[in-house]
């Protein structure tokens, strides 16, 4: 009552200037802290969708412009698939927040671009509904969803290992490619399983001159991305590093080829999709531990299981399985790498 | 050589009022002055309505043996009620409300200590700061008498905490720059009273201005230095503030005293000294009134009890919609819902924003996993699983996670890319963990 008699007279009094507010009777009260930093999950996915960029222009310049619509389908069919799936479980629908952008891209830059045009629409699906939305949505995704439909998709084995021979353009636009519509290639890391060193020179290789998944292909143009994430601070170095360093250091102690050691060990990182997969699905938030500790081992671990995969496995790539069961372990990974608190002395124990 | 932590963050800094002076508050009509507004046992009122009093006059008082200091008139005039008012930390507690006569008619009870700074005891020292009524004067309100002694031969030097890294506030920075021979007065007295030799000011490199006016005054103590540190949030707290400075880290549940250091504010340093010179009790303080809603942000030297629409009157009005209204930093402070709020001793801070002010375009608080709470943790925390398991009641793994090493300095909640309220979180979680802690402790003492 009280105030309510107060505002009539303290606004009266304060009409002498224009544009002055009063206070009202009641302010609202909310937890500290007052101000906020600008950065939110969507600046963050949009500076990752930028830094992909670059690889995906000179993917399509590669490819061709089929390359461009198979991204294309991906992006949107993820963002209609997040959409649906949320409006369906009754959740707040948030595609605006971009991450089923990322997802939809890294899914598109990760297929051949032979791969039929209904590929990133099933991939998508599994991305989205499966693998993102039925654990709880952005952050509650135990494995990578670009990662995970992507080897979803490897049920359709042979339109996923199809690819164009290095500096073929592939313009059809058909559902499923003919096969005259397409010269087919080997990838530079299917002839190093054979323990042969490809015929790509490795300067072609590092700027973009051979075959592969639709992102994969330019290793300067990944690395350029990776270097503005760095920059804008949305990743940290240790996941790549720790995930390039040790597949490094294991083809060059164990090389599998009579070559010199050191160049198969360019041949080993700059082929496949190591650079994309170290530098933009192995630091998936949700799916990569959250201590610089944390993030060396999850590192390291992909890069170990990647040579492993490389070396032993039926498949010529080990970058999606390696990062698949790395995710897999990141919870575990976050528990031991707990950073010793401020004024406590052990490890990760409460102090009573 | 610029001293600093590891982890925090660097804020924006909105010091907008680092080049206003200190102006005095044209004195309030009336003045509503809380009797709790230190940490300890609330004062009892020692005046009845209808009384006059005199300015600095004793209104409130603690018993001796209990923590707590007194309280005092800032004006003078005639105490027109008693009422039940909430604190701006939550507390409901009595308010004297003052009818200001205007004549400033001091105490007779106010006289300088006439004596040397040599010839005074420790005793005597801690009893003045008591009778004066100051307590720690950067928000926390903690008695300094109870400071003093609690910290009496346990340490080696006192710090002085000017790193003053909250947003906004500029109250400590202009003081320093305009009163630093009462500050360095303040510490002289303070150093007498617990007996040790050394004393650091502690300034960030945001204030290089007052860093140079400190340095020339103490150019001749052997005993006083500045120390710069490099401007980073929260650089202030005393955790950080000593690990930056010492190198030694406090330990969990300990105090700054265990590693030797006690830490004091600046304006606190030049409340002693005004009690020791002039007599005066703690009766006013500076505040420093910003905030995107304010027209013309000051910093204001303004009695105790002094209501918050008083000073944003001052300050020209309020150009937009008042949304929020902080009282101390934007980072730590508290949001209070009544506008006619009393200025208390350890108001720092009167900031007013409008709706949209500081406010993250998210619209569902999600975490992400992105580690950015935990990088920029200054206790080394993993504040988003403390979160996490908090908000689905999981307290007992909060408490295995840390969530009680917590300063609840909000560098989580202020860089988290979801919009995730992790230090509020967190605070359920502690708040959950202390009261079952305590019905644990009840059920044993009935065994």
């Amino acid at each position: 009552m009280d105030n309510q008699e107060k505002i009539p007279e303290e606004s009266g009094r304060r009409k002498k200037t224009p544009k002055t507010y009063s206070m009202p009777p009641f302010l609202t009260v909310s937890p500290s802290p007052h101000i906020r930093s600008a950065d939110s999950t969507t600046t963050v996915m949009l500076n990752v969708l930028i830094a992909l960029c670059p690889a995906f222009l000179w993917g399509i310049y590669v490819f061709g412009i089929r390359a461009l619509v198979l991204v294309l389908i991906s992006v949107v069919s993820c963002i209609v698939w997040e959409a649906a799936a949320q409006f369906l479980l009754k959740r707040p629908v948030t595609v605006g927040d971009l991450s089923a952008a990322v997802t939809g891209m890294l899914l598109g830059m990760n297929l051949p671009v032979t791969a039929p045009l209904w590929m990133p629409v099933v991939g998508g699906f599994f991305a989205i509904v499966i693998v993102k939305q039925l654990f709880g949505g952005i952050g509650k995704n135990f494995v990578n969803p670009a990662l995970a439909a992507r080897v979803f998709l490897f049920s359709w084995a042979s339109s996923m290992s199809l690819f164009p021979a290095a500096g073929e353009k592939v313009t059809s636009l058909a559902v499923n490619l003919a096969e005259t519509d397409v010269v087919a290639g080997a990838t530079p890391l299917a002839a190093l399983k054979t323990g042969v060193l490809p015929d790509t020179n490795l300067f072609g290789m590092i700027v973009g001159n051979m075959t592969g998944c639709i992102g994969e292909v330019s290793s300067l143009l990944l690395v350029a991305g990776g270097v503005y994430l760095l920059v804008q601070k949305i990743i940290t170095w240790q996941i790549p590093v720790a995930y390039i360093g040790t597949v490094a250091l294991l083809t060059f102690l164990f090389p599998q080829s009579n070559g010199i050691a050191y160049e198969f060990m360019l041949y080993e990182i700059f082929s496949g999709g190591l650079l994309l997969g170290a530098i933009f699905m192995a630091t998936d938030y949700s799916t990569s531990p959250v201590t610089p500790v944390g993030r060396l081992i999850f590192g390291a671990g992909c890069g170990a299981i990647t040579v492993l995969i490389r070396y032993f496995g039926a498949y010529p790539e080990g970058v999606s399985f390696s990062i698949l069961i790395m995710n897999l372990l990141v919870w575990y990974i976050d528990k031991v790498t707990m950073p010793r608190r401020f004024g406590g002395k052990t490890n990760g124990k409460t102090e009573r | 050589m610029a001293y600093t932590f590891s982890g925090g963050i660097h804020v924006e800094e909105y010091k907008n009022t680092r080049k206003c002076r200190i102006e005095t508050l044209p004195p309030p009509r009336t003045v509503t002055i809380p009797l709790s507004q230190h940490i300890g046992a609330p004062a009892v009122a020692t005046v009845i309505p209808g009384e006059e009093v005199t300015l600095g006059q004793k209104i409130g008082n603690v018993a001796e043996e209990m923590l707590g200091c007194p309280v005092h008139a800032s004006v003078s005039g005639k105490v027109k009620e008693i009422i039940k008012k909430t604190l701006p930390t939550g507390a409901t507690v009595d308010h004297v409300v003052i009818e200001n006569d205007m004549k400033d008619t001091p105490c007779p009870d106010i006289k300088p200590i006439e004596k040397k700074l040599t010839d005074v005891s420790t005793e005597e020292i801690v009893s003045i700061i008591r009778e004066a009524g100051i307590v720690g004067m950067g928000g926390a309100a903690f008695p300094t008498y109870a400071k003093i002694n609690s910290a009496l031969g346990k340490v080696d030097r006192i710090i002085i905490n000017c790193a003053e890294c909250e947003p906004f506030i500029t109250a400590n920075h202009r003081l320093l720059l305009e009163h630093p021979a009462s500050v360095i007065n303040g510490i002289k007295i303070l150093l007498k009273a617990l007996g040790v030799h050394t004393a650091w000011i502690a300034v960030e490199d945001n204030k290089q201005d007052a860093v140079e006016k400190l340095e020339e005054l103490t150019e001749d103590s052997r005993m006083i230095t500045v120390k710069v540190m490099k401007t980073k949030y929260p650089q202030g707290d005393e955790r950080q503030l000593v690990y930056a400075l010492t190198g030694q880290e406090i330990p969990t549940g300990k105090l700054p005293a265990d590693v030797g250091c006690v830490i004091f504010n600046a304006e606190t340093c030049a409340a002693v000294y005004k009690a020791f010179a002039n007599g005066t009790p703690s009766i006013s303080r500076v505040v420093t009134v910003d905030g995107d809603c304010v027209r013309h942000p000051k910093n204001l030297l303004v009695p105790v009890g002094t209501p918050v629409s008083d000073l944003v009157e001052f300050c020209g009005g309020l150009s937009k919609e008042p949304y929020k209204l902080v009282s101390g930093g934007p980072m730590m402070g508290m949001a209070q819902w009544d506008p006619e709020m009393s200025v208390t001793k350890s108001t720092s801070a009167v900031l007013l924003f409008s709706e949209r002010f500081g406010k993250k375009n998210v619209k569902v608080p999600t975490c992400i996993h992105c580690g950015r709470c935990v990088n920029h943790c200054p206790m080394h925390l993993m504040p988003m699983y403390i979160a996490q398991f908090s908000k689905i009641g999981d307290f007992k793994r909060a408490e295995d996670y840390g969530a009680m090493n917590c300063v609840e300095c909000g560098s989580c909640s202020y860089n988290c890319p979801g919009g995730v309220e992790i230090v509020q979180h967190i605070r359920v979680a502690k708040a959950a963990i202390k009261t079952e802690k305590a019905r644990l402790a009840s059920l044993n003492a009935q065994k």
